[in-house]
């Protein structure tokens, strides 16, 4: 990192939210820095899903304030937003549970996540209807993109198969593809790494490092393996019962009793895992 | 029937099945056969027939028997067979030596050569008539499947789009003396504008809910269409619509208030077969235009973003697609199309009420979509050919028409749920490996 410290892309201010009797999220804030891969981590239930369902619009908290900074200079406030808006302005996010347009090929699936740009192209479907040379240009330069990002997940061979029919990890795959191609200055993933082998892992790493270092993309990502979270991050933060306990480099999170102590709870083990940087 | 004697029959079994399927039958029979209306010089007498209800309970324990009976003991040849039989549809439009694009346009473009010559192979007027009806119910299919094949949202009350449509052209027509050419895009442009009226209530239901609310809306546009009087005539409808002109030369046998008739100006006798043909071609064209229009938006970044709202509401969002302009487009231009074939419908009919615009004509557009196969465009013209052709051919077995009609549906339901021409082509291919 450089000694100047980088800006940041989003502030959460005293975020909480309540369902019912149960407060999920108890007065959080963190800050995500621009260029930078920031990770929350926590055990099952502490809340990580639902601040992420905060900040892509939702849930709509009851306190609490997000700025979003674009890097052209722009600043949204996302409690203030529709969902949709939040991943126009450039906040865009994957699924725990995986999204994709089953019946579409994978190919259509890349357009749809440019659905903004093209349809400004087509003038609100009439240049697009008539077929004039400014859409027709906008449509190949968006399927470029789309070869572009599927040779980047490896999923170059599967253009025109249906994205329903992938196996687990190319879906995978194709969800991180898919927010790309909707242009985003922030990459939201909800636990991209789930339910892949250690050899996907170790792909999905690298893909994550060239979208940042080589695509200046910031990434949030919520993780469970510490293979991933401990390798790639460059901020790391611990909520617990939806409170922040720690916020640190990998190396300092590591080494954080309280983290130890509230991770997973069995101490040995835990500490076994986040010292060795290797999934259970 | 024990699994390890898969070739036993046990008989208790199948007849105490098909003694269960008699009683259904017969209680189900009771109200529809077991009485008979006699209308007689005396006056009306009501005829108890118990006997029918006996035959068709014996009917319905004997079919069920023995169709028990052949599916346990060649149950296994029987499903490869129907399963080389279901196959057999989709393999004579997708042959192994030509792909699925080029036989689709082939298909197409037969479908289109056959209904151009139609007219000029010695078909009579009531053939015609007969193809101009199906044509009406494709277009109207074509229209819905925007709504409820391409966007998924399942929509009851289509038909309230088709009478506006028709009550815009019927009103206009003989308020304002509005020809009908100017009258269609009016009529399509009203019938939008209700579509988009529909959408915004229902735009966060999905589903069973929806479903129910448009065929509220269906409704409603019934009532109001009955109750308002001096504007719809209630009831008793409109008389006297306008007929379409062809290119302002009008298709009657003596001229109105100047004009020149289309035999006239050819120079031949006049004969009303003309101007059925002319209406036929008139629908083919209109018909033609919905499908030209929904092959290309579906290509366009709309129609990809109708199919992803089908496929998924929350990804949808996540990518910036905002949900409520997307449903409101689909319901707008769904409607439309239904707004143009009601035009066209009073027009052909020259008097319209609220009758022709009951629950089941929704019911049946969309028993056309589904049957077509959600989404292929040449599945709805099989689908209408069927569901429109057939009782008509059934004419012959008199009061059974709907029961041999019903038991059509089901067999085709029971030989391709998935709807006659299921497949969907992608909207574009970048090619690279692996097809789908």
């Amino acid at each position: 990192m450089s000694a100047t410290p980088a800006p940041a892309i989003l502030d959460v201010e005293h975020l909480t939210i309540r369902f019912g009797g149960l407060l999920a999220i108890d007065d959080l804030s963190f800050t995500a820095k621009a260029g930078e891969i920031t990770a929350l981590i926590g055990p099952n239930g502490a809340g990580k899903t639902t601040a992420f369902n905060c900040i892509t619009g939702f849930y709509k908290p009851d306190v609490g304030r997000m700025t979003f900074h674009h890097p052209s200079g722009a600043s949204h406030l996302l409690e203030r937003m529709d969902g949709f808006r939040i991943a126009r302005a450039g906040v865009v996010r994957s699924f725990q549970n995986i999204r994709l347009f089953p019946a579409m090929s994978v190919a259509e699936n890349l357009m749809v996540a440019q659905h903004v740009a093209l349809q400004k192209a087509s003038l609100f479907s009439v240049a697009g209807f008539l077929r004039l040379p400014s859409y027709l240009k906008a449509e190949r330069d968006a399927h470029d993109k789309v070869r572009y990002w599927l040779a980047e997940t490896g999923l170059a061979r599967e253009a025109d198969t249906l994205a329903g029919s992938l196996p687990y990890g190319s879906q995978r795959r194709l969800e991180i593809a898919r927010a790309m191609c909707a242009d985003p200055s922030l990459l939201c993933l909800d636990e991209p790494a789930a339910g892949l082998n250690p050899s996907e892992s170790l792909a999905l790493n690298q893909l994550l490092l060239k979208i940042r270092n080589e695509h200046r993309i910031s990434i949030l990502l919520i993780e469970h393996d510490m293979s991933v979270v401990m390798q790639i991050s460059d901020h790391i933060h611990v909520l617990e019962q939806g409170r922040l306990i720690a916020s640190g480099t990998p190396a300092e999170i590591r080494s954080n009793p309280d983290v130890i102590r509230a991770y997973l709870g069995v101490e040995d083990e835990v500490e076994l895992e986040l010292a060795s940087g290797e999934s259970v | 029937m024990s699994a390890t004697h898969p070739a036993r029959v046990d008989f208790v079994a199948l007849a105490r099945d098909a003694g269960a399927a008699a009683l259904v039958a017969a209680l189900l029979a009771f109200p529809l056969l077991g009485f008979e209306l006699d209308a007689s010089a005396r006056g009306i007498t009501l005829n108890v027939r118990l006997l029918w209800v006996l035959y068709a309970a014996a009917v319905v324990f004997v079919g069920r028997f023995s169709f028990a009976l052949v599916l346990r003991s060649f149950g296994a040849q029987l499903s490869a067979l129907a399963s080389r039989g279901g196959g057999a549809l989709s393999r004579l439009l997708s042959p192994t030596h030509l792909s699925p694009v080029n036989t689709r346009y082939i298909a197409g473009v037969a479908m289109i050569a056959f209904a151009l010559v139609l007219p000029f192979l010695g078909a009579d007027r009531n053939l015609i008539d007969k193809a101009t009806l199906i044509l009406i119910y494709v277009m109207l299919g074509w229209g819905l499947n925007i709504v409820v094949g391409l966007a998924g949202l399942l929509d009851l009350g289509y038909v309230a789009f088709y009478a506006v449509g028709a009550y815009s052209y019927a009103i206009l027509s003989t308020t304002f003396g509005l020809s009908f050419w100017v009258c269609l895009p009016l009529a399509g442009l009203l019938a939008g504008l209700f579509g988009i009226a529909l959408g915004f209530p229902v735009l966060r239901l999905r589903g069973d809910y929806l479903a129910i609310v448009t065929l509220g809306f269906g409704e409603i546009i019934r009532e109001i269409i009955i109750n308002w009087q001096p504007v719809t005539g209630g009831p008793n409808g409109i008389t006297g619509i306008a007929r379409p002109s062809f290119f302002g030369l009008e298709m009657l046998p003596v001229a109105t208030n100047g004009g020149t008739t289309f035999a006239d100006f050819f120079n031949i006798p006049f004969s009303p077969d003309q101007r059925v043909i002319f209406l036929y071609y008139l629908i083919f064209v209109l018909a033609l235009a919905t499908n030209f229009f929904t092959l290309r938006i579906r290509r366009l970044p709309i129609g990809r973003a109708w199919e992803a709202l089908r496929e998924d509401e929350i990804a949808c969002r996540s990518l910036g697609l905002n949900p409520t302009m997307v449903k409101l487009s689909a319901f707008a231009i769904g409607a439309s199309f239904a707004g143009f074939a009601g035009s066209f419908f009073a027009a052909r009919q020259n008097f319209i009420s609220p009758e022709s615009f009951t629950f089941i004509e929704s019911a049946i557009i969309l028993a056309i979509v589904v049957l077509g196969g959600m989404g292929s465009q040449i599945g709805i013209v099989l689908a209408a050919v069927l569901l429109v052709g057939l009782p008509e051919w059934f004419r012959d077995l008199a009061e059974f028409r709907m029961v041999a009609f019903g038991a059509a549906m089901v067999l085709i339901m029971v030989w391709r749920p998935q709807g006659l021409l299921s497949h969907r082509e992608p909207t574009l291919r970048l090619g690279g490996g692996r097809p789908t």
